[in-house]
């Protein structure tokens, strides 16, 4: 994608995806954050959570898709956040990677992303970001 | 199994005292190289070609193979077991994610939460790249939230290569707390 394609306000393609307790071990392993809120359903309760639930950098990395699936390979991301959780993104929720373009520098090939997330419990996550875009 | 803790205890003097200090320092037990990139894309159900062919990411304008962005943070956790330490007993307190505003920093408080997180991108990952994390303690601002009295603490993380090179700089804040039912107790 080119600076020069891209305009305010523009959507970017939802992400869906299902939380089961499967994935969120899977992600476990692969992210290297084994704290148990987020593969324990028992710790996680404790602390006021329905189930176990998605970290932050499950959220980061499906934020990161959410841009690449958009932008293309060329695309250079230079900033992630702030990254605002509100509501857990627990086991058994399907939740729903958004965004939109909020401003677009051409001189800088920038582009500011409004992005969130959404499952049945709410608007659980926002958070914002910037690409650089080819000229 | 013993409770998990949810920070390390001390008076607000103690936590003062290491605002602007190092709080903490780890490195990841492995380079970045292909296995690790794709069992973490797999859980997100991401393709993109310049994560996994070396080829596409040439041709996209990398040097090599480029690892997701936001994996930085995965290589610079340390080892959750290593050759020299002890055996694992059934009644060790589980090991959580290191954090060291919740776990290195003092404060009088036993519960903590994430609120936000921010990250800037300075550099690419490359297969071989190995990443060290720094943090500081850079901010505290006591705050009486719904859920307790307490401080959110700020922790600026700089993520380095073995070259030195700096790869990423984010700013994590954590909400460090004594549940408002227990202090009037």
């Amino acid at each position: 994608m080119h600076i020069g394609d891209v305009e305010a306000g523009a959507q970017l393609p939802v992400v869906a995806l299902p939380i089961t307790l499967q994935r969120l071990v899977i992600e476990a392993g692969a992210n290297r954050d084994f704290s148990l809120i987020h593969h324990d359903a028992s710790v996680a309760r404790a602390t006021g959570a329905p189930d176990a639930f998605a970290n932050t950098y499950f959220l980061m990395g499906m934020f990161e898709r959410l841009m690449r699936d958009w932008a293309g390979p060329r695309a250079r991301i230079r900033k992630i956040g702030p990254l605002r959780m509100m509501i857990f993104n627990a086991v058994g929720d399907t939740v729903q990677f958004k965004g939109m373009v909020e401003a677009v520098d051409p001189v800088a090939g920038t582009v500011n992303l409004d992005m969130w997330v959404e499952s049945a419990r709410g608007k659980t996550v926002t958070a914002k970001a910037i690409l650089e875009l080819e000229g | 199994m013993s409770e998990p803790t949810w920070g390390l205890w001390g008076s607000w003097d103690d936590t003062q005292a290491m605002l602007g200090k190092q709080i903490g320092q780890s490195r990841g037990p492995d380079p970045v190289e292909q296995g690790s990139i794709r069992r973490w894309l797999e859980p997100k159900e991401f393709a993109c070609e310049i994560h996994t062919d070396a080829a596409a990411a040439e041709a996209a304008g990398y040097d090599d193979l480029v690892a997701p962005a936001s994996m930085v943070f995965t290589y610079a956790i340390a080892a959750y077991w290593q050759p020299g330490d002890a055996p694992a007993r059934i009644d060790d307190e589980p090991t959580q994610i290191q954090i060291p505003v919740i776990f290195d920093v003092p404060a009088p408080c036993d519960k903590s939460f994430a609120t936000s997180i921010e990250v800037e991108f300075f550099a690419p990952l490359y297969p071989g790249d190995e990443v060290t994390c720094t943090s500081k303690l850079v901010d505290i601002k006591h705050k009486e939230l719904k859920v307790g009295k307490g401080a959110f603490l700020r922790q600026e993380d700089t993520y380095t290569k073995q070259t030195g090179e700096v790869v990423a700089v984010s700013y994590l804040d954590i909400f460090r707390f004594v549940a408002a039912d227990q202090e009037a107790k």
